[in-house]
């Protein structure tokens, strides 16, 4: 392993990371460093602050105090350049449901500039890949809601990115769906692109993760390996572990 | 904020414009027809019906006097529509500008694929209702032949106002005073019906104030043989007005989208 610190080691940083919307704390000073090539989880309760650090990092939510460089670049000045490297699976469907399920994918194809021979292709692929190229010429609308999820992942991978964050993303999933995702998620690994991830399954986390973070409040409450927790915390596994740790609803 | 003058990059503009030309693609024999007969039967109410009493203005048969001018509101409700619902819809219901935001499409680019898109279809519109009154005798000139080009800058200034209240307000509910309060008014005054030039100063100068008199002009003097200088001035006040109000979208889509 090389040492930490190496500039193209890190495929994250952020220091200081703070946002407030009208009033309300979303992110409270939070620094972490997520290295190339892991999968890192940010594990927290609803309103923890996941999907607002998740939506900074894909340049939809601007940064308000604190740095956050992703892929090398600082993301508030060149949010373009880092865009096109990464893959994006949002927490909320947003597929166009104006267009078909082949179409979706070509479209984004299109956003990143990909040429049409090459776009048709990757389209292809992904369709296979996503159990949905017997669906292809379906609407949006005329998916289930775990298809839509899955067609959601593959425009995710389109531009072939090098790092893929994924907010809740098998939220909604079949068990099998679920583990076509977890395979999936493991070759994207082997093949050494980054994955960041929220999650609310902890079995889902301690399976996926190699380091992952428990948000509360908009701060980080624990940083580590889910073996790592389990041990500091003296815990039978990560779900006791993240209870013990963001408790605090519970004992009000 | 970072970027707030950044200027668009076209390609990717485009890439939001294709994407709208393929939707339209599938949609437009169904799209095409109610905003076109809208048109016809101001057409043929107005100008076979009241145009037996009204037989002409400043010499002009009437239907040829407004025939021109429904053009012009074919465009401007055309570019409205586009950037009023639609845009809300993609804005707010299905995230679409979302997931474009997330690609690396700039809401620059973004606003610019938009407002292209909602001017072309404008153009469409417009186009197609030239070819309709022009089929029906009501064209003197053959300068109409130049009109599409000032369609497509008119439906571009329709569609950065249109956008520019789409991104400011909170609901679509107030849609209803855009139209109501804002297009309806400008259609009904904006000089398709009736001539300015013998009304009182004032009422020349408000309508002055609002662009689709300047379009209605622009369309008439080629539909009638033109005065070149007339054509420029009118195209020359909606060039400025699209070209101070553009950033309006950019800088409130930025604020709402990507804050
Ligand atoms: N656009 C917004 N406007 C106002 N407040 C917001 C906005 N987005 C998020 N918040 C607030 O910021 C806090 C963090 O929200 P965030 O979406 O990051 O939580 P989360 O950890 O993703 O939660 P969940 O598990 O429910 O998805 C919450 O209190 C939320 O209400
Ligand atoms: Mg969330």
């Amino acid at each position: 392993m090389r040492p930490l610190g190496f500039a193209g080691d890190v495929a994250v940083r952020a220091r200081g990371l703070a946002k407030r919307y009208d009033g309300i704390v979303a992110l409270d000073g939070v620094d972490f460093d997520v290295r190339t090539g892991q999968c890192f989880g940010f594990l927290g309760p609803n309103g923890a602050g996941k999907t607002t650090t998740m939506k900074m990092i894909y340049g939809l939510a601007a940064v308000q105090d604190g740095t956050l460089e992703v892929l090398g670049r600082d993301i508030s000045r060149e949010r373009r350049a880092v865009k096109a490297r990464l893959g994006v699976v949002p927490q909320e469907d947003n597929l166009d449901r104006e267009l078909t399920v082949r179409e979706n994918l070509l479209v984004q194809a299109g956003y990143f500039g990909i040429g049409s021979e090459e776009a048709e292709r990757r389209v292809a692929e992904l369709l296979e890949f996503s159990l949905l190229a017997g669906r292809s010429d379906a609407m949006v609308r005329q998916l289930s809601g775990g298809m839509r999820r899955r067609l959601l992942i593959a425009r995710a991978l389109v531009n072939e990115p090098e790092l893929v964050v994924l907010d809740e993303p098998t939220t909604g999933l079949d068990p099998q769906a679920r583990q076509t995702l977890w395979h999936t998620l493991d070759r994207l690994r082997d093949q050494g692109v980054t994955l960041l991830l929220t999650t609310h399954y902890m079995e889902e986390a301690a399976r996926l993760c190699d380091r992952l973070v428990i948000l509360d409040l908009g701060r980080i409450v624990a940083e580590g390996s889910p073996d790592e927790l389990i041990a500091r915390y003296g815990q039978p596994h990560l779900e006791a572990v993240f209870l013990h740790l963001t408790g605090h609803e519970l004992d009000r | 904020m970072t970027g707030a003058l950044s200027l668009p990059s076209l390609p990717a503009a485009l890439r939001v414009w294709r994407r709208n030309l393929r939707v339209f693609s599938k949609i437009w024999r169904g799209a095409l027809l109610p905003l076109f007969f809208d048109p016809l039967f101001y057409l043929v109410a107005m100008g076979f019906g009241l145009g037996t009493y009204i037989a002409h203005i400043n010499g002009v048969p009437y239907r040829e006097f407004i025939a021109p001018g429904l053009c012009a509101s074919a465009v401007m409700w055309a570019a409205s529509f586009e950037m009023a619902w639609n845009a809300f819809f993609k804005m707010e219901e299905t995230r679409l500008y979302d997931s474009i935001l997330a690609t690396p499409i700039e809401v620059e680019d973004l606003v610019t694929g938009e407002l292209l898109w909602a001017g072309t279809r404008a153009v469409i519109y417009g186009t197609t209702f030239l070819i309709v009154i022009s089929a029906f005798g009501l064209v003197e000139s053959g300068w109409a032949a130049a009109m599409p080009p000032f369609l497509l800058l008119g439906g571009l200034c329709f569609a950065t106002i249109g956008l520019a209240y789409t991104s400011l307000i909170p609901k679509m509910d107030y849609f209803t005073f855009y139209f109501t309060l804002f297009i309806t008014p400008m259609f009904l005054f904006g000089g398709i019906f009736f001539p300015y030039d013998k009304l009182p100063e004032w009422a020349q100068v408000v309508a002055w104030f609002t662009p689709l008199y300047h379009l209605v002009l622009v369309c008439r003097e080629l539909a009638t043989g033109p005065d070149a200088a007339a054509v420029a001035g009118n195209a020359a006040w909606l060039a400025v007005l699209t070209a101070l109000l553009f950033s309006v979208p950019v800088v409130a889509l930025r604020r709402r989208l990507v804050a």
